[in-house]
């Protein structure tokens, strides 16, 4: 899976690119707008990962040229805009999700993997880890082929654990991809500790291992046992 | 009181007082011309007295003989003539009335006499007195009158552009983008006051939006370093190298980084709120959005044990962009939640003026009114930052709806009463 990352901050383009590179996907970073066109022109990605306050250019506009040109990658817009801003002004028409500014790196992981799979609904439509898989049409979630019975947030948690195994995730970034948009709770991260409780025990019970463990003060994660 | 009533009450006082001095100049006047007339007539009788006494005629005749002395002088020195005016008796009239004597000395045949001539006169007494003052306070009357009705027409006429002046003022905002708008005058004076304004007020507004633009920007340009550090200190969190207090600093470094990120959001997106045109066509459905953005905050509030009840409208449209009234309702909902007790309430209610959120929670520390401001929080320990409510107020503002937030009986109440529907 190859993607480009349109950012002009290189700091931030490096540590998303270096995410992106243990996530398995192939990044390749373009600082400018006219450096992504022209890579755009030579190259084929399968996701644009796309800056708007560019040095030498709107982002806006290189989603619209690259829409002209007929290029099928997917976007998304990565932006210090406000949410509010592309609610009321369609600033990401034409992109396939935006996010703003700052954002947990899982949660771009989450929406990358959500993109492709609506680009490619017919393949693969079952996410594993260990003995737990979780069907992403149907959203029924199985711990040894005994059926799960989540709510609609504990299955959005689930599959956040399995799509960023192995990973830290912050309280926050369980809160900002449970609620999203909703809470700007900063306290919210109190109910994330709730839900992953509920998801644990429910795991449990269906005779399932725990495979969730908690960093005090931070977060989560999801980790095969030794 | 208004700059008219002023001139027609310093009007009336001046009238007032010009017309008692005219009273009194009419009346002393009066009282003088007839004393005046009556000595013209004694002189003219002296006259006639004297030229019969040089042709050595009889005036006994005179008919008015009676009313005239003659005495004949010892020496022949010329002397100015006499007058005395003295109140007397008057038996023809049985009154006292003003007598006058004049008193000539005329030089005839070689001798000098003294002819004196009396008449009684009726000076203006009461009644004249009164028909006078009657006449005088009916022109008061009557100017006042004019005055007052003449000073509204005038003032109205007059100040027509100053008033107009004062209205632009008043609908004037500091946030709004077009140049304050006043009438042309023709008076000088507004004229003066007329640019004087327009050029303070886009002044003003110049350093108002530079202000603003500045903040968004600072906000806007904090964004991305901000993404940056968080992002390399997720990176940091998965080497495999951290020991746990080396972790435990991590996560308390990442939790002040989404603080100030939060912080920053809000303050981003109230200046954009400053700038936002609202048009007040755009309705939302209330009666949808209310439960629906219920629903989704139902998990929260069943985490804390609350108990939700809704007595909702139906059909209640309410000017709002879409996506503001959610934002809107997703503050106003994560606060009746945050602040509430474990086990407590919230109370919903829907009309097709007012939408009410009331919630159980302790009784804040701070003034309810200051919660409107930014960075003012009813709790310090809670962990919220304090800028919600400011948001509701200026999308509320917006559109002209008004909210407002009491604290009683351990409720907390939040009230946003809608606009009138325009038109």
């Amino acid at each position: 899976m190859k993607i480009l990352l349109v950012e002009d901050h290189p700091e931030l383009a490096k540590s998303i690119a270096s995410y992106l590179v243990q996530e398995n996907y192939v990044c390749e970073v373009a600082p400018t707008f006219d450096e992504a066109r022209e890579k755009l022109v030579l190259f084929t990605y399968d996701v644009v990962l796309l800056d708007i306050m560019l040095p030498d250019g709107n982002g806006i506009n290189l989603l619209k040229l690259l829409r002209k040109e007929g290029v099928e990658s997917s976007v998304i817009i990565i932006s210090a805009q406000n949410a509010l801003d592309f609610k009321l002004t369609g600033l990401s028409e034409g992109a396939d999700d935006y996010i703003t500014k700052p954002f947990p790196l899982p949660e771009l992981h989450a929406r990358i993997k959500a993109i492709m799979r609506r680009r490619s609904p017919h393949k693969n439509n079952v996410v594993t880890f260990l003995d737990i898989t979780a069907d992403l049409e149907s959203l029924e979630c199985r711990v040894k082929g005994k059926v799960l019975n989540l709510t609609k947030k504990e299955t959005n948690l689930l599959l956040y654990f399995i799509n960023n195994k192995g990973r830290m995730l912050t309280r926050q970034a369980i809160a900002a991809h449970l609620w999203g948009d909703y809470t700007d709770n900063l306290d919210s991260v109190d109910f994330v500790y709730q839900h992953v409780k509920n998801l644990r025990k429910k795991i449990t019970d269906a005779g399932g291992q725990d495979y969730i463990s908690t960093v005090y003060g931070f977060g989560y994660k999801l980790n095969a046992p030794d | 009181m208004k700059l008219n009533y002023r001139y027609t009450i310093a009007y009336a006082v001046i009238t007032f007082f010009v017309l008692s001095i005219g009273f009194a100049i009419v009346y002393a006047a009066l009282s003088r011309s007839v004393t005046q007339a009556t000595i013209g007539r004694l002189e003219h009788l002296n006259e006639v007295v004297a030229s019969r006494l040089l042709s050595s005629r009889d005036s006994a005749g005179l008919k008015s003989r009676p009313n005239v002395q003659i005495r004949l002088l010892p020496d022949t020195l010329r002397q100015p003539r006499t007058v005395v005016v003295r109140q007397e008796w008057d038996s023809a009239l049985q009154a006292r009335v003003a007598v006058v004597r004049l008193t000539t000395y005329p030089f005839v045949s070689e001798r000098r006499y003294a002819i004196t001539s009396r008449a009684s006169v009726v000076e203006p007494s009461d009644v004249y007195l009164t028909g006078l003052v009657l006449v005088f306070a009916w022109t008061f009357v009557f100017l006042l009158a004019l005055v007052v009705i003449l000073s509204e027409l005038l003032s109205w006429r007059i100040l027509r552009p100053f008033n107009a002046t004062l209205r632009g003022i008043q609908q004037f905002q500091l946030s709004q983008k077009t140049p304050i708008e006043l009438p042309r005058s023709r008076t000088a004076e507004f004229e003066e006051l007329n640019d004087f304004l327009v050029r303070m007020t886009a002044r003003a507004q110049r350093d108002y939006q530079g202000l603003q633009e500045f903040s968004e920007n600072a906000s806007h340009e904090l964004q991305t370093p901000i993404a940056s550090i968080k992002a390399k200190i997720e990176l940091l969190m998965d080497s495999d190298e951290l020991a746990e207090k080396q972790l435990g600093l991590l996560a308390a470094m990442h939790d002040e980084l989404e603080r100030l990120a939060k912080i920053n959001q809000s303050l981003t997106l109230l200046a954009k709120l400053e700038h936002y045109e609202s048009r007040p066509a755009d309705l939302t459905d209330f009666s949808q959005l209310v439960p629906a953005t219920e629903a989704a905050f139902a998990d929260l509030a069943e985490m804390k044990g609350l108990t939700t009840t809704q007595h909702l409208a139906p059909a209640v449209r309410v000017p709002f962009d879409a996506s503001l009234a959610q934002l809107l309702l997703n503050n106003l909902f994560s606060n009746a939640i945050r602040h509430n007790v474990p086990g407590g309430e919230i109370r919903l209610e829907l009309s097709a003026t007012e939408l009410l959120l009331a919630n159980t929670g302790h009784a804040p520390t701070a003034p309810v009114e200051e919660l409107f401001g930014r960075f003012k929080k009813g709790n310090a320990a809670l962990d919220s930052i304090g800028i919600g409510l400011a948001i509701v107020k200026r999308i509320s503002e917006l559109y002209g709806h008004r909210v407002s937030y009491d604290y009683a009986d351990g409720w907390h109440r939040l009230r946003v009463v809608f606009a009138p529907p325009v038109g």
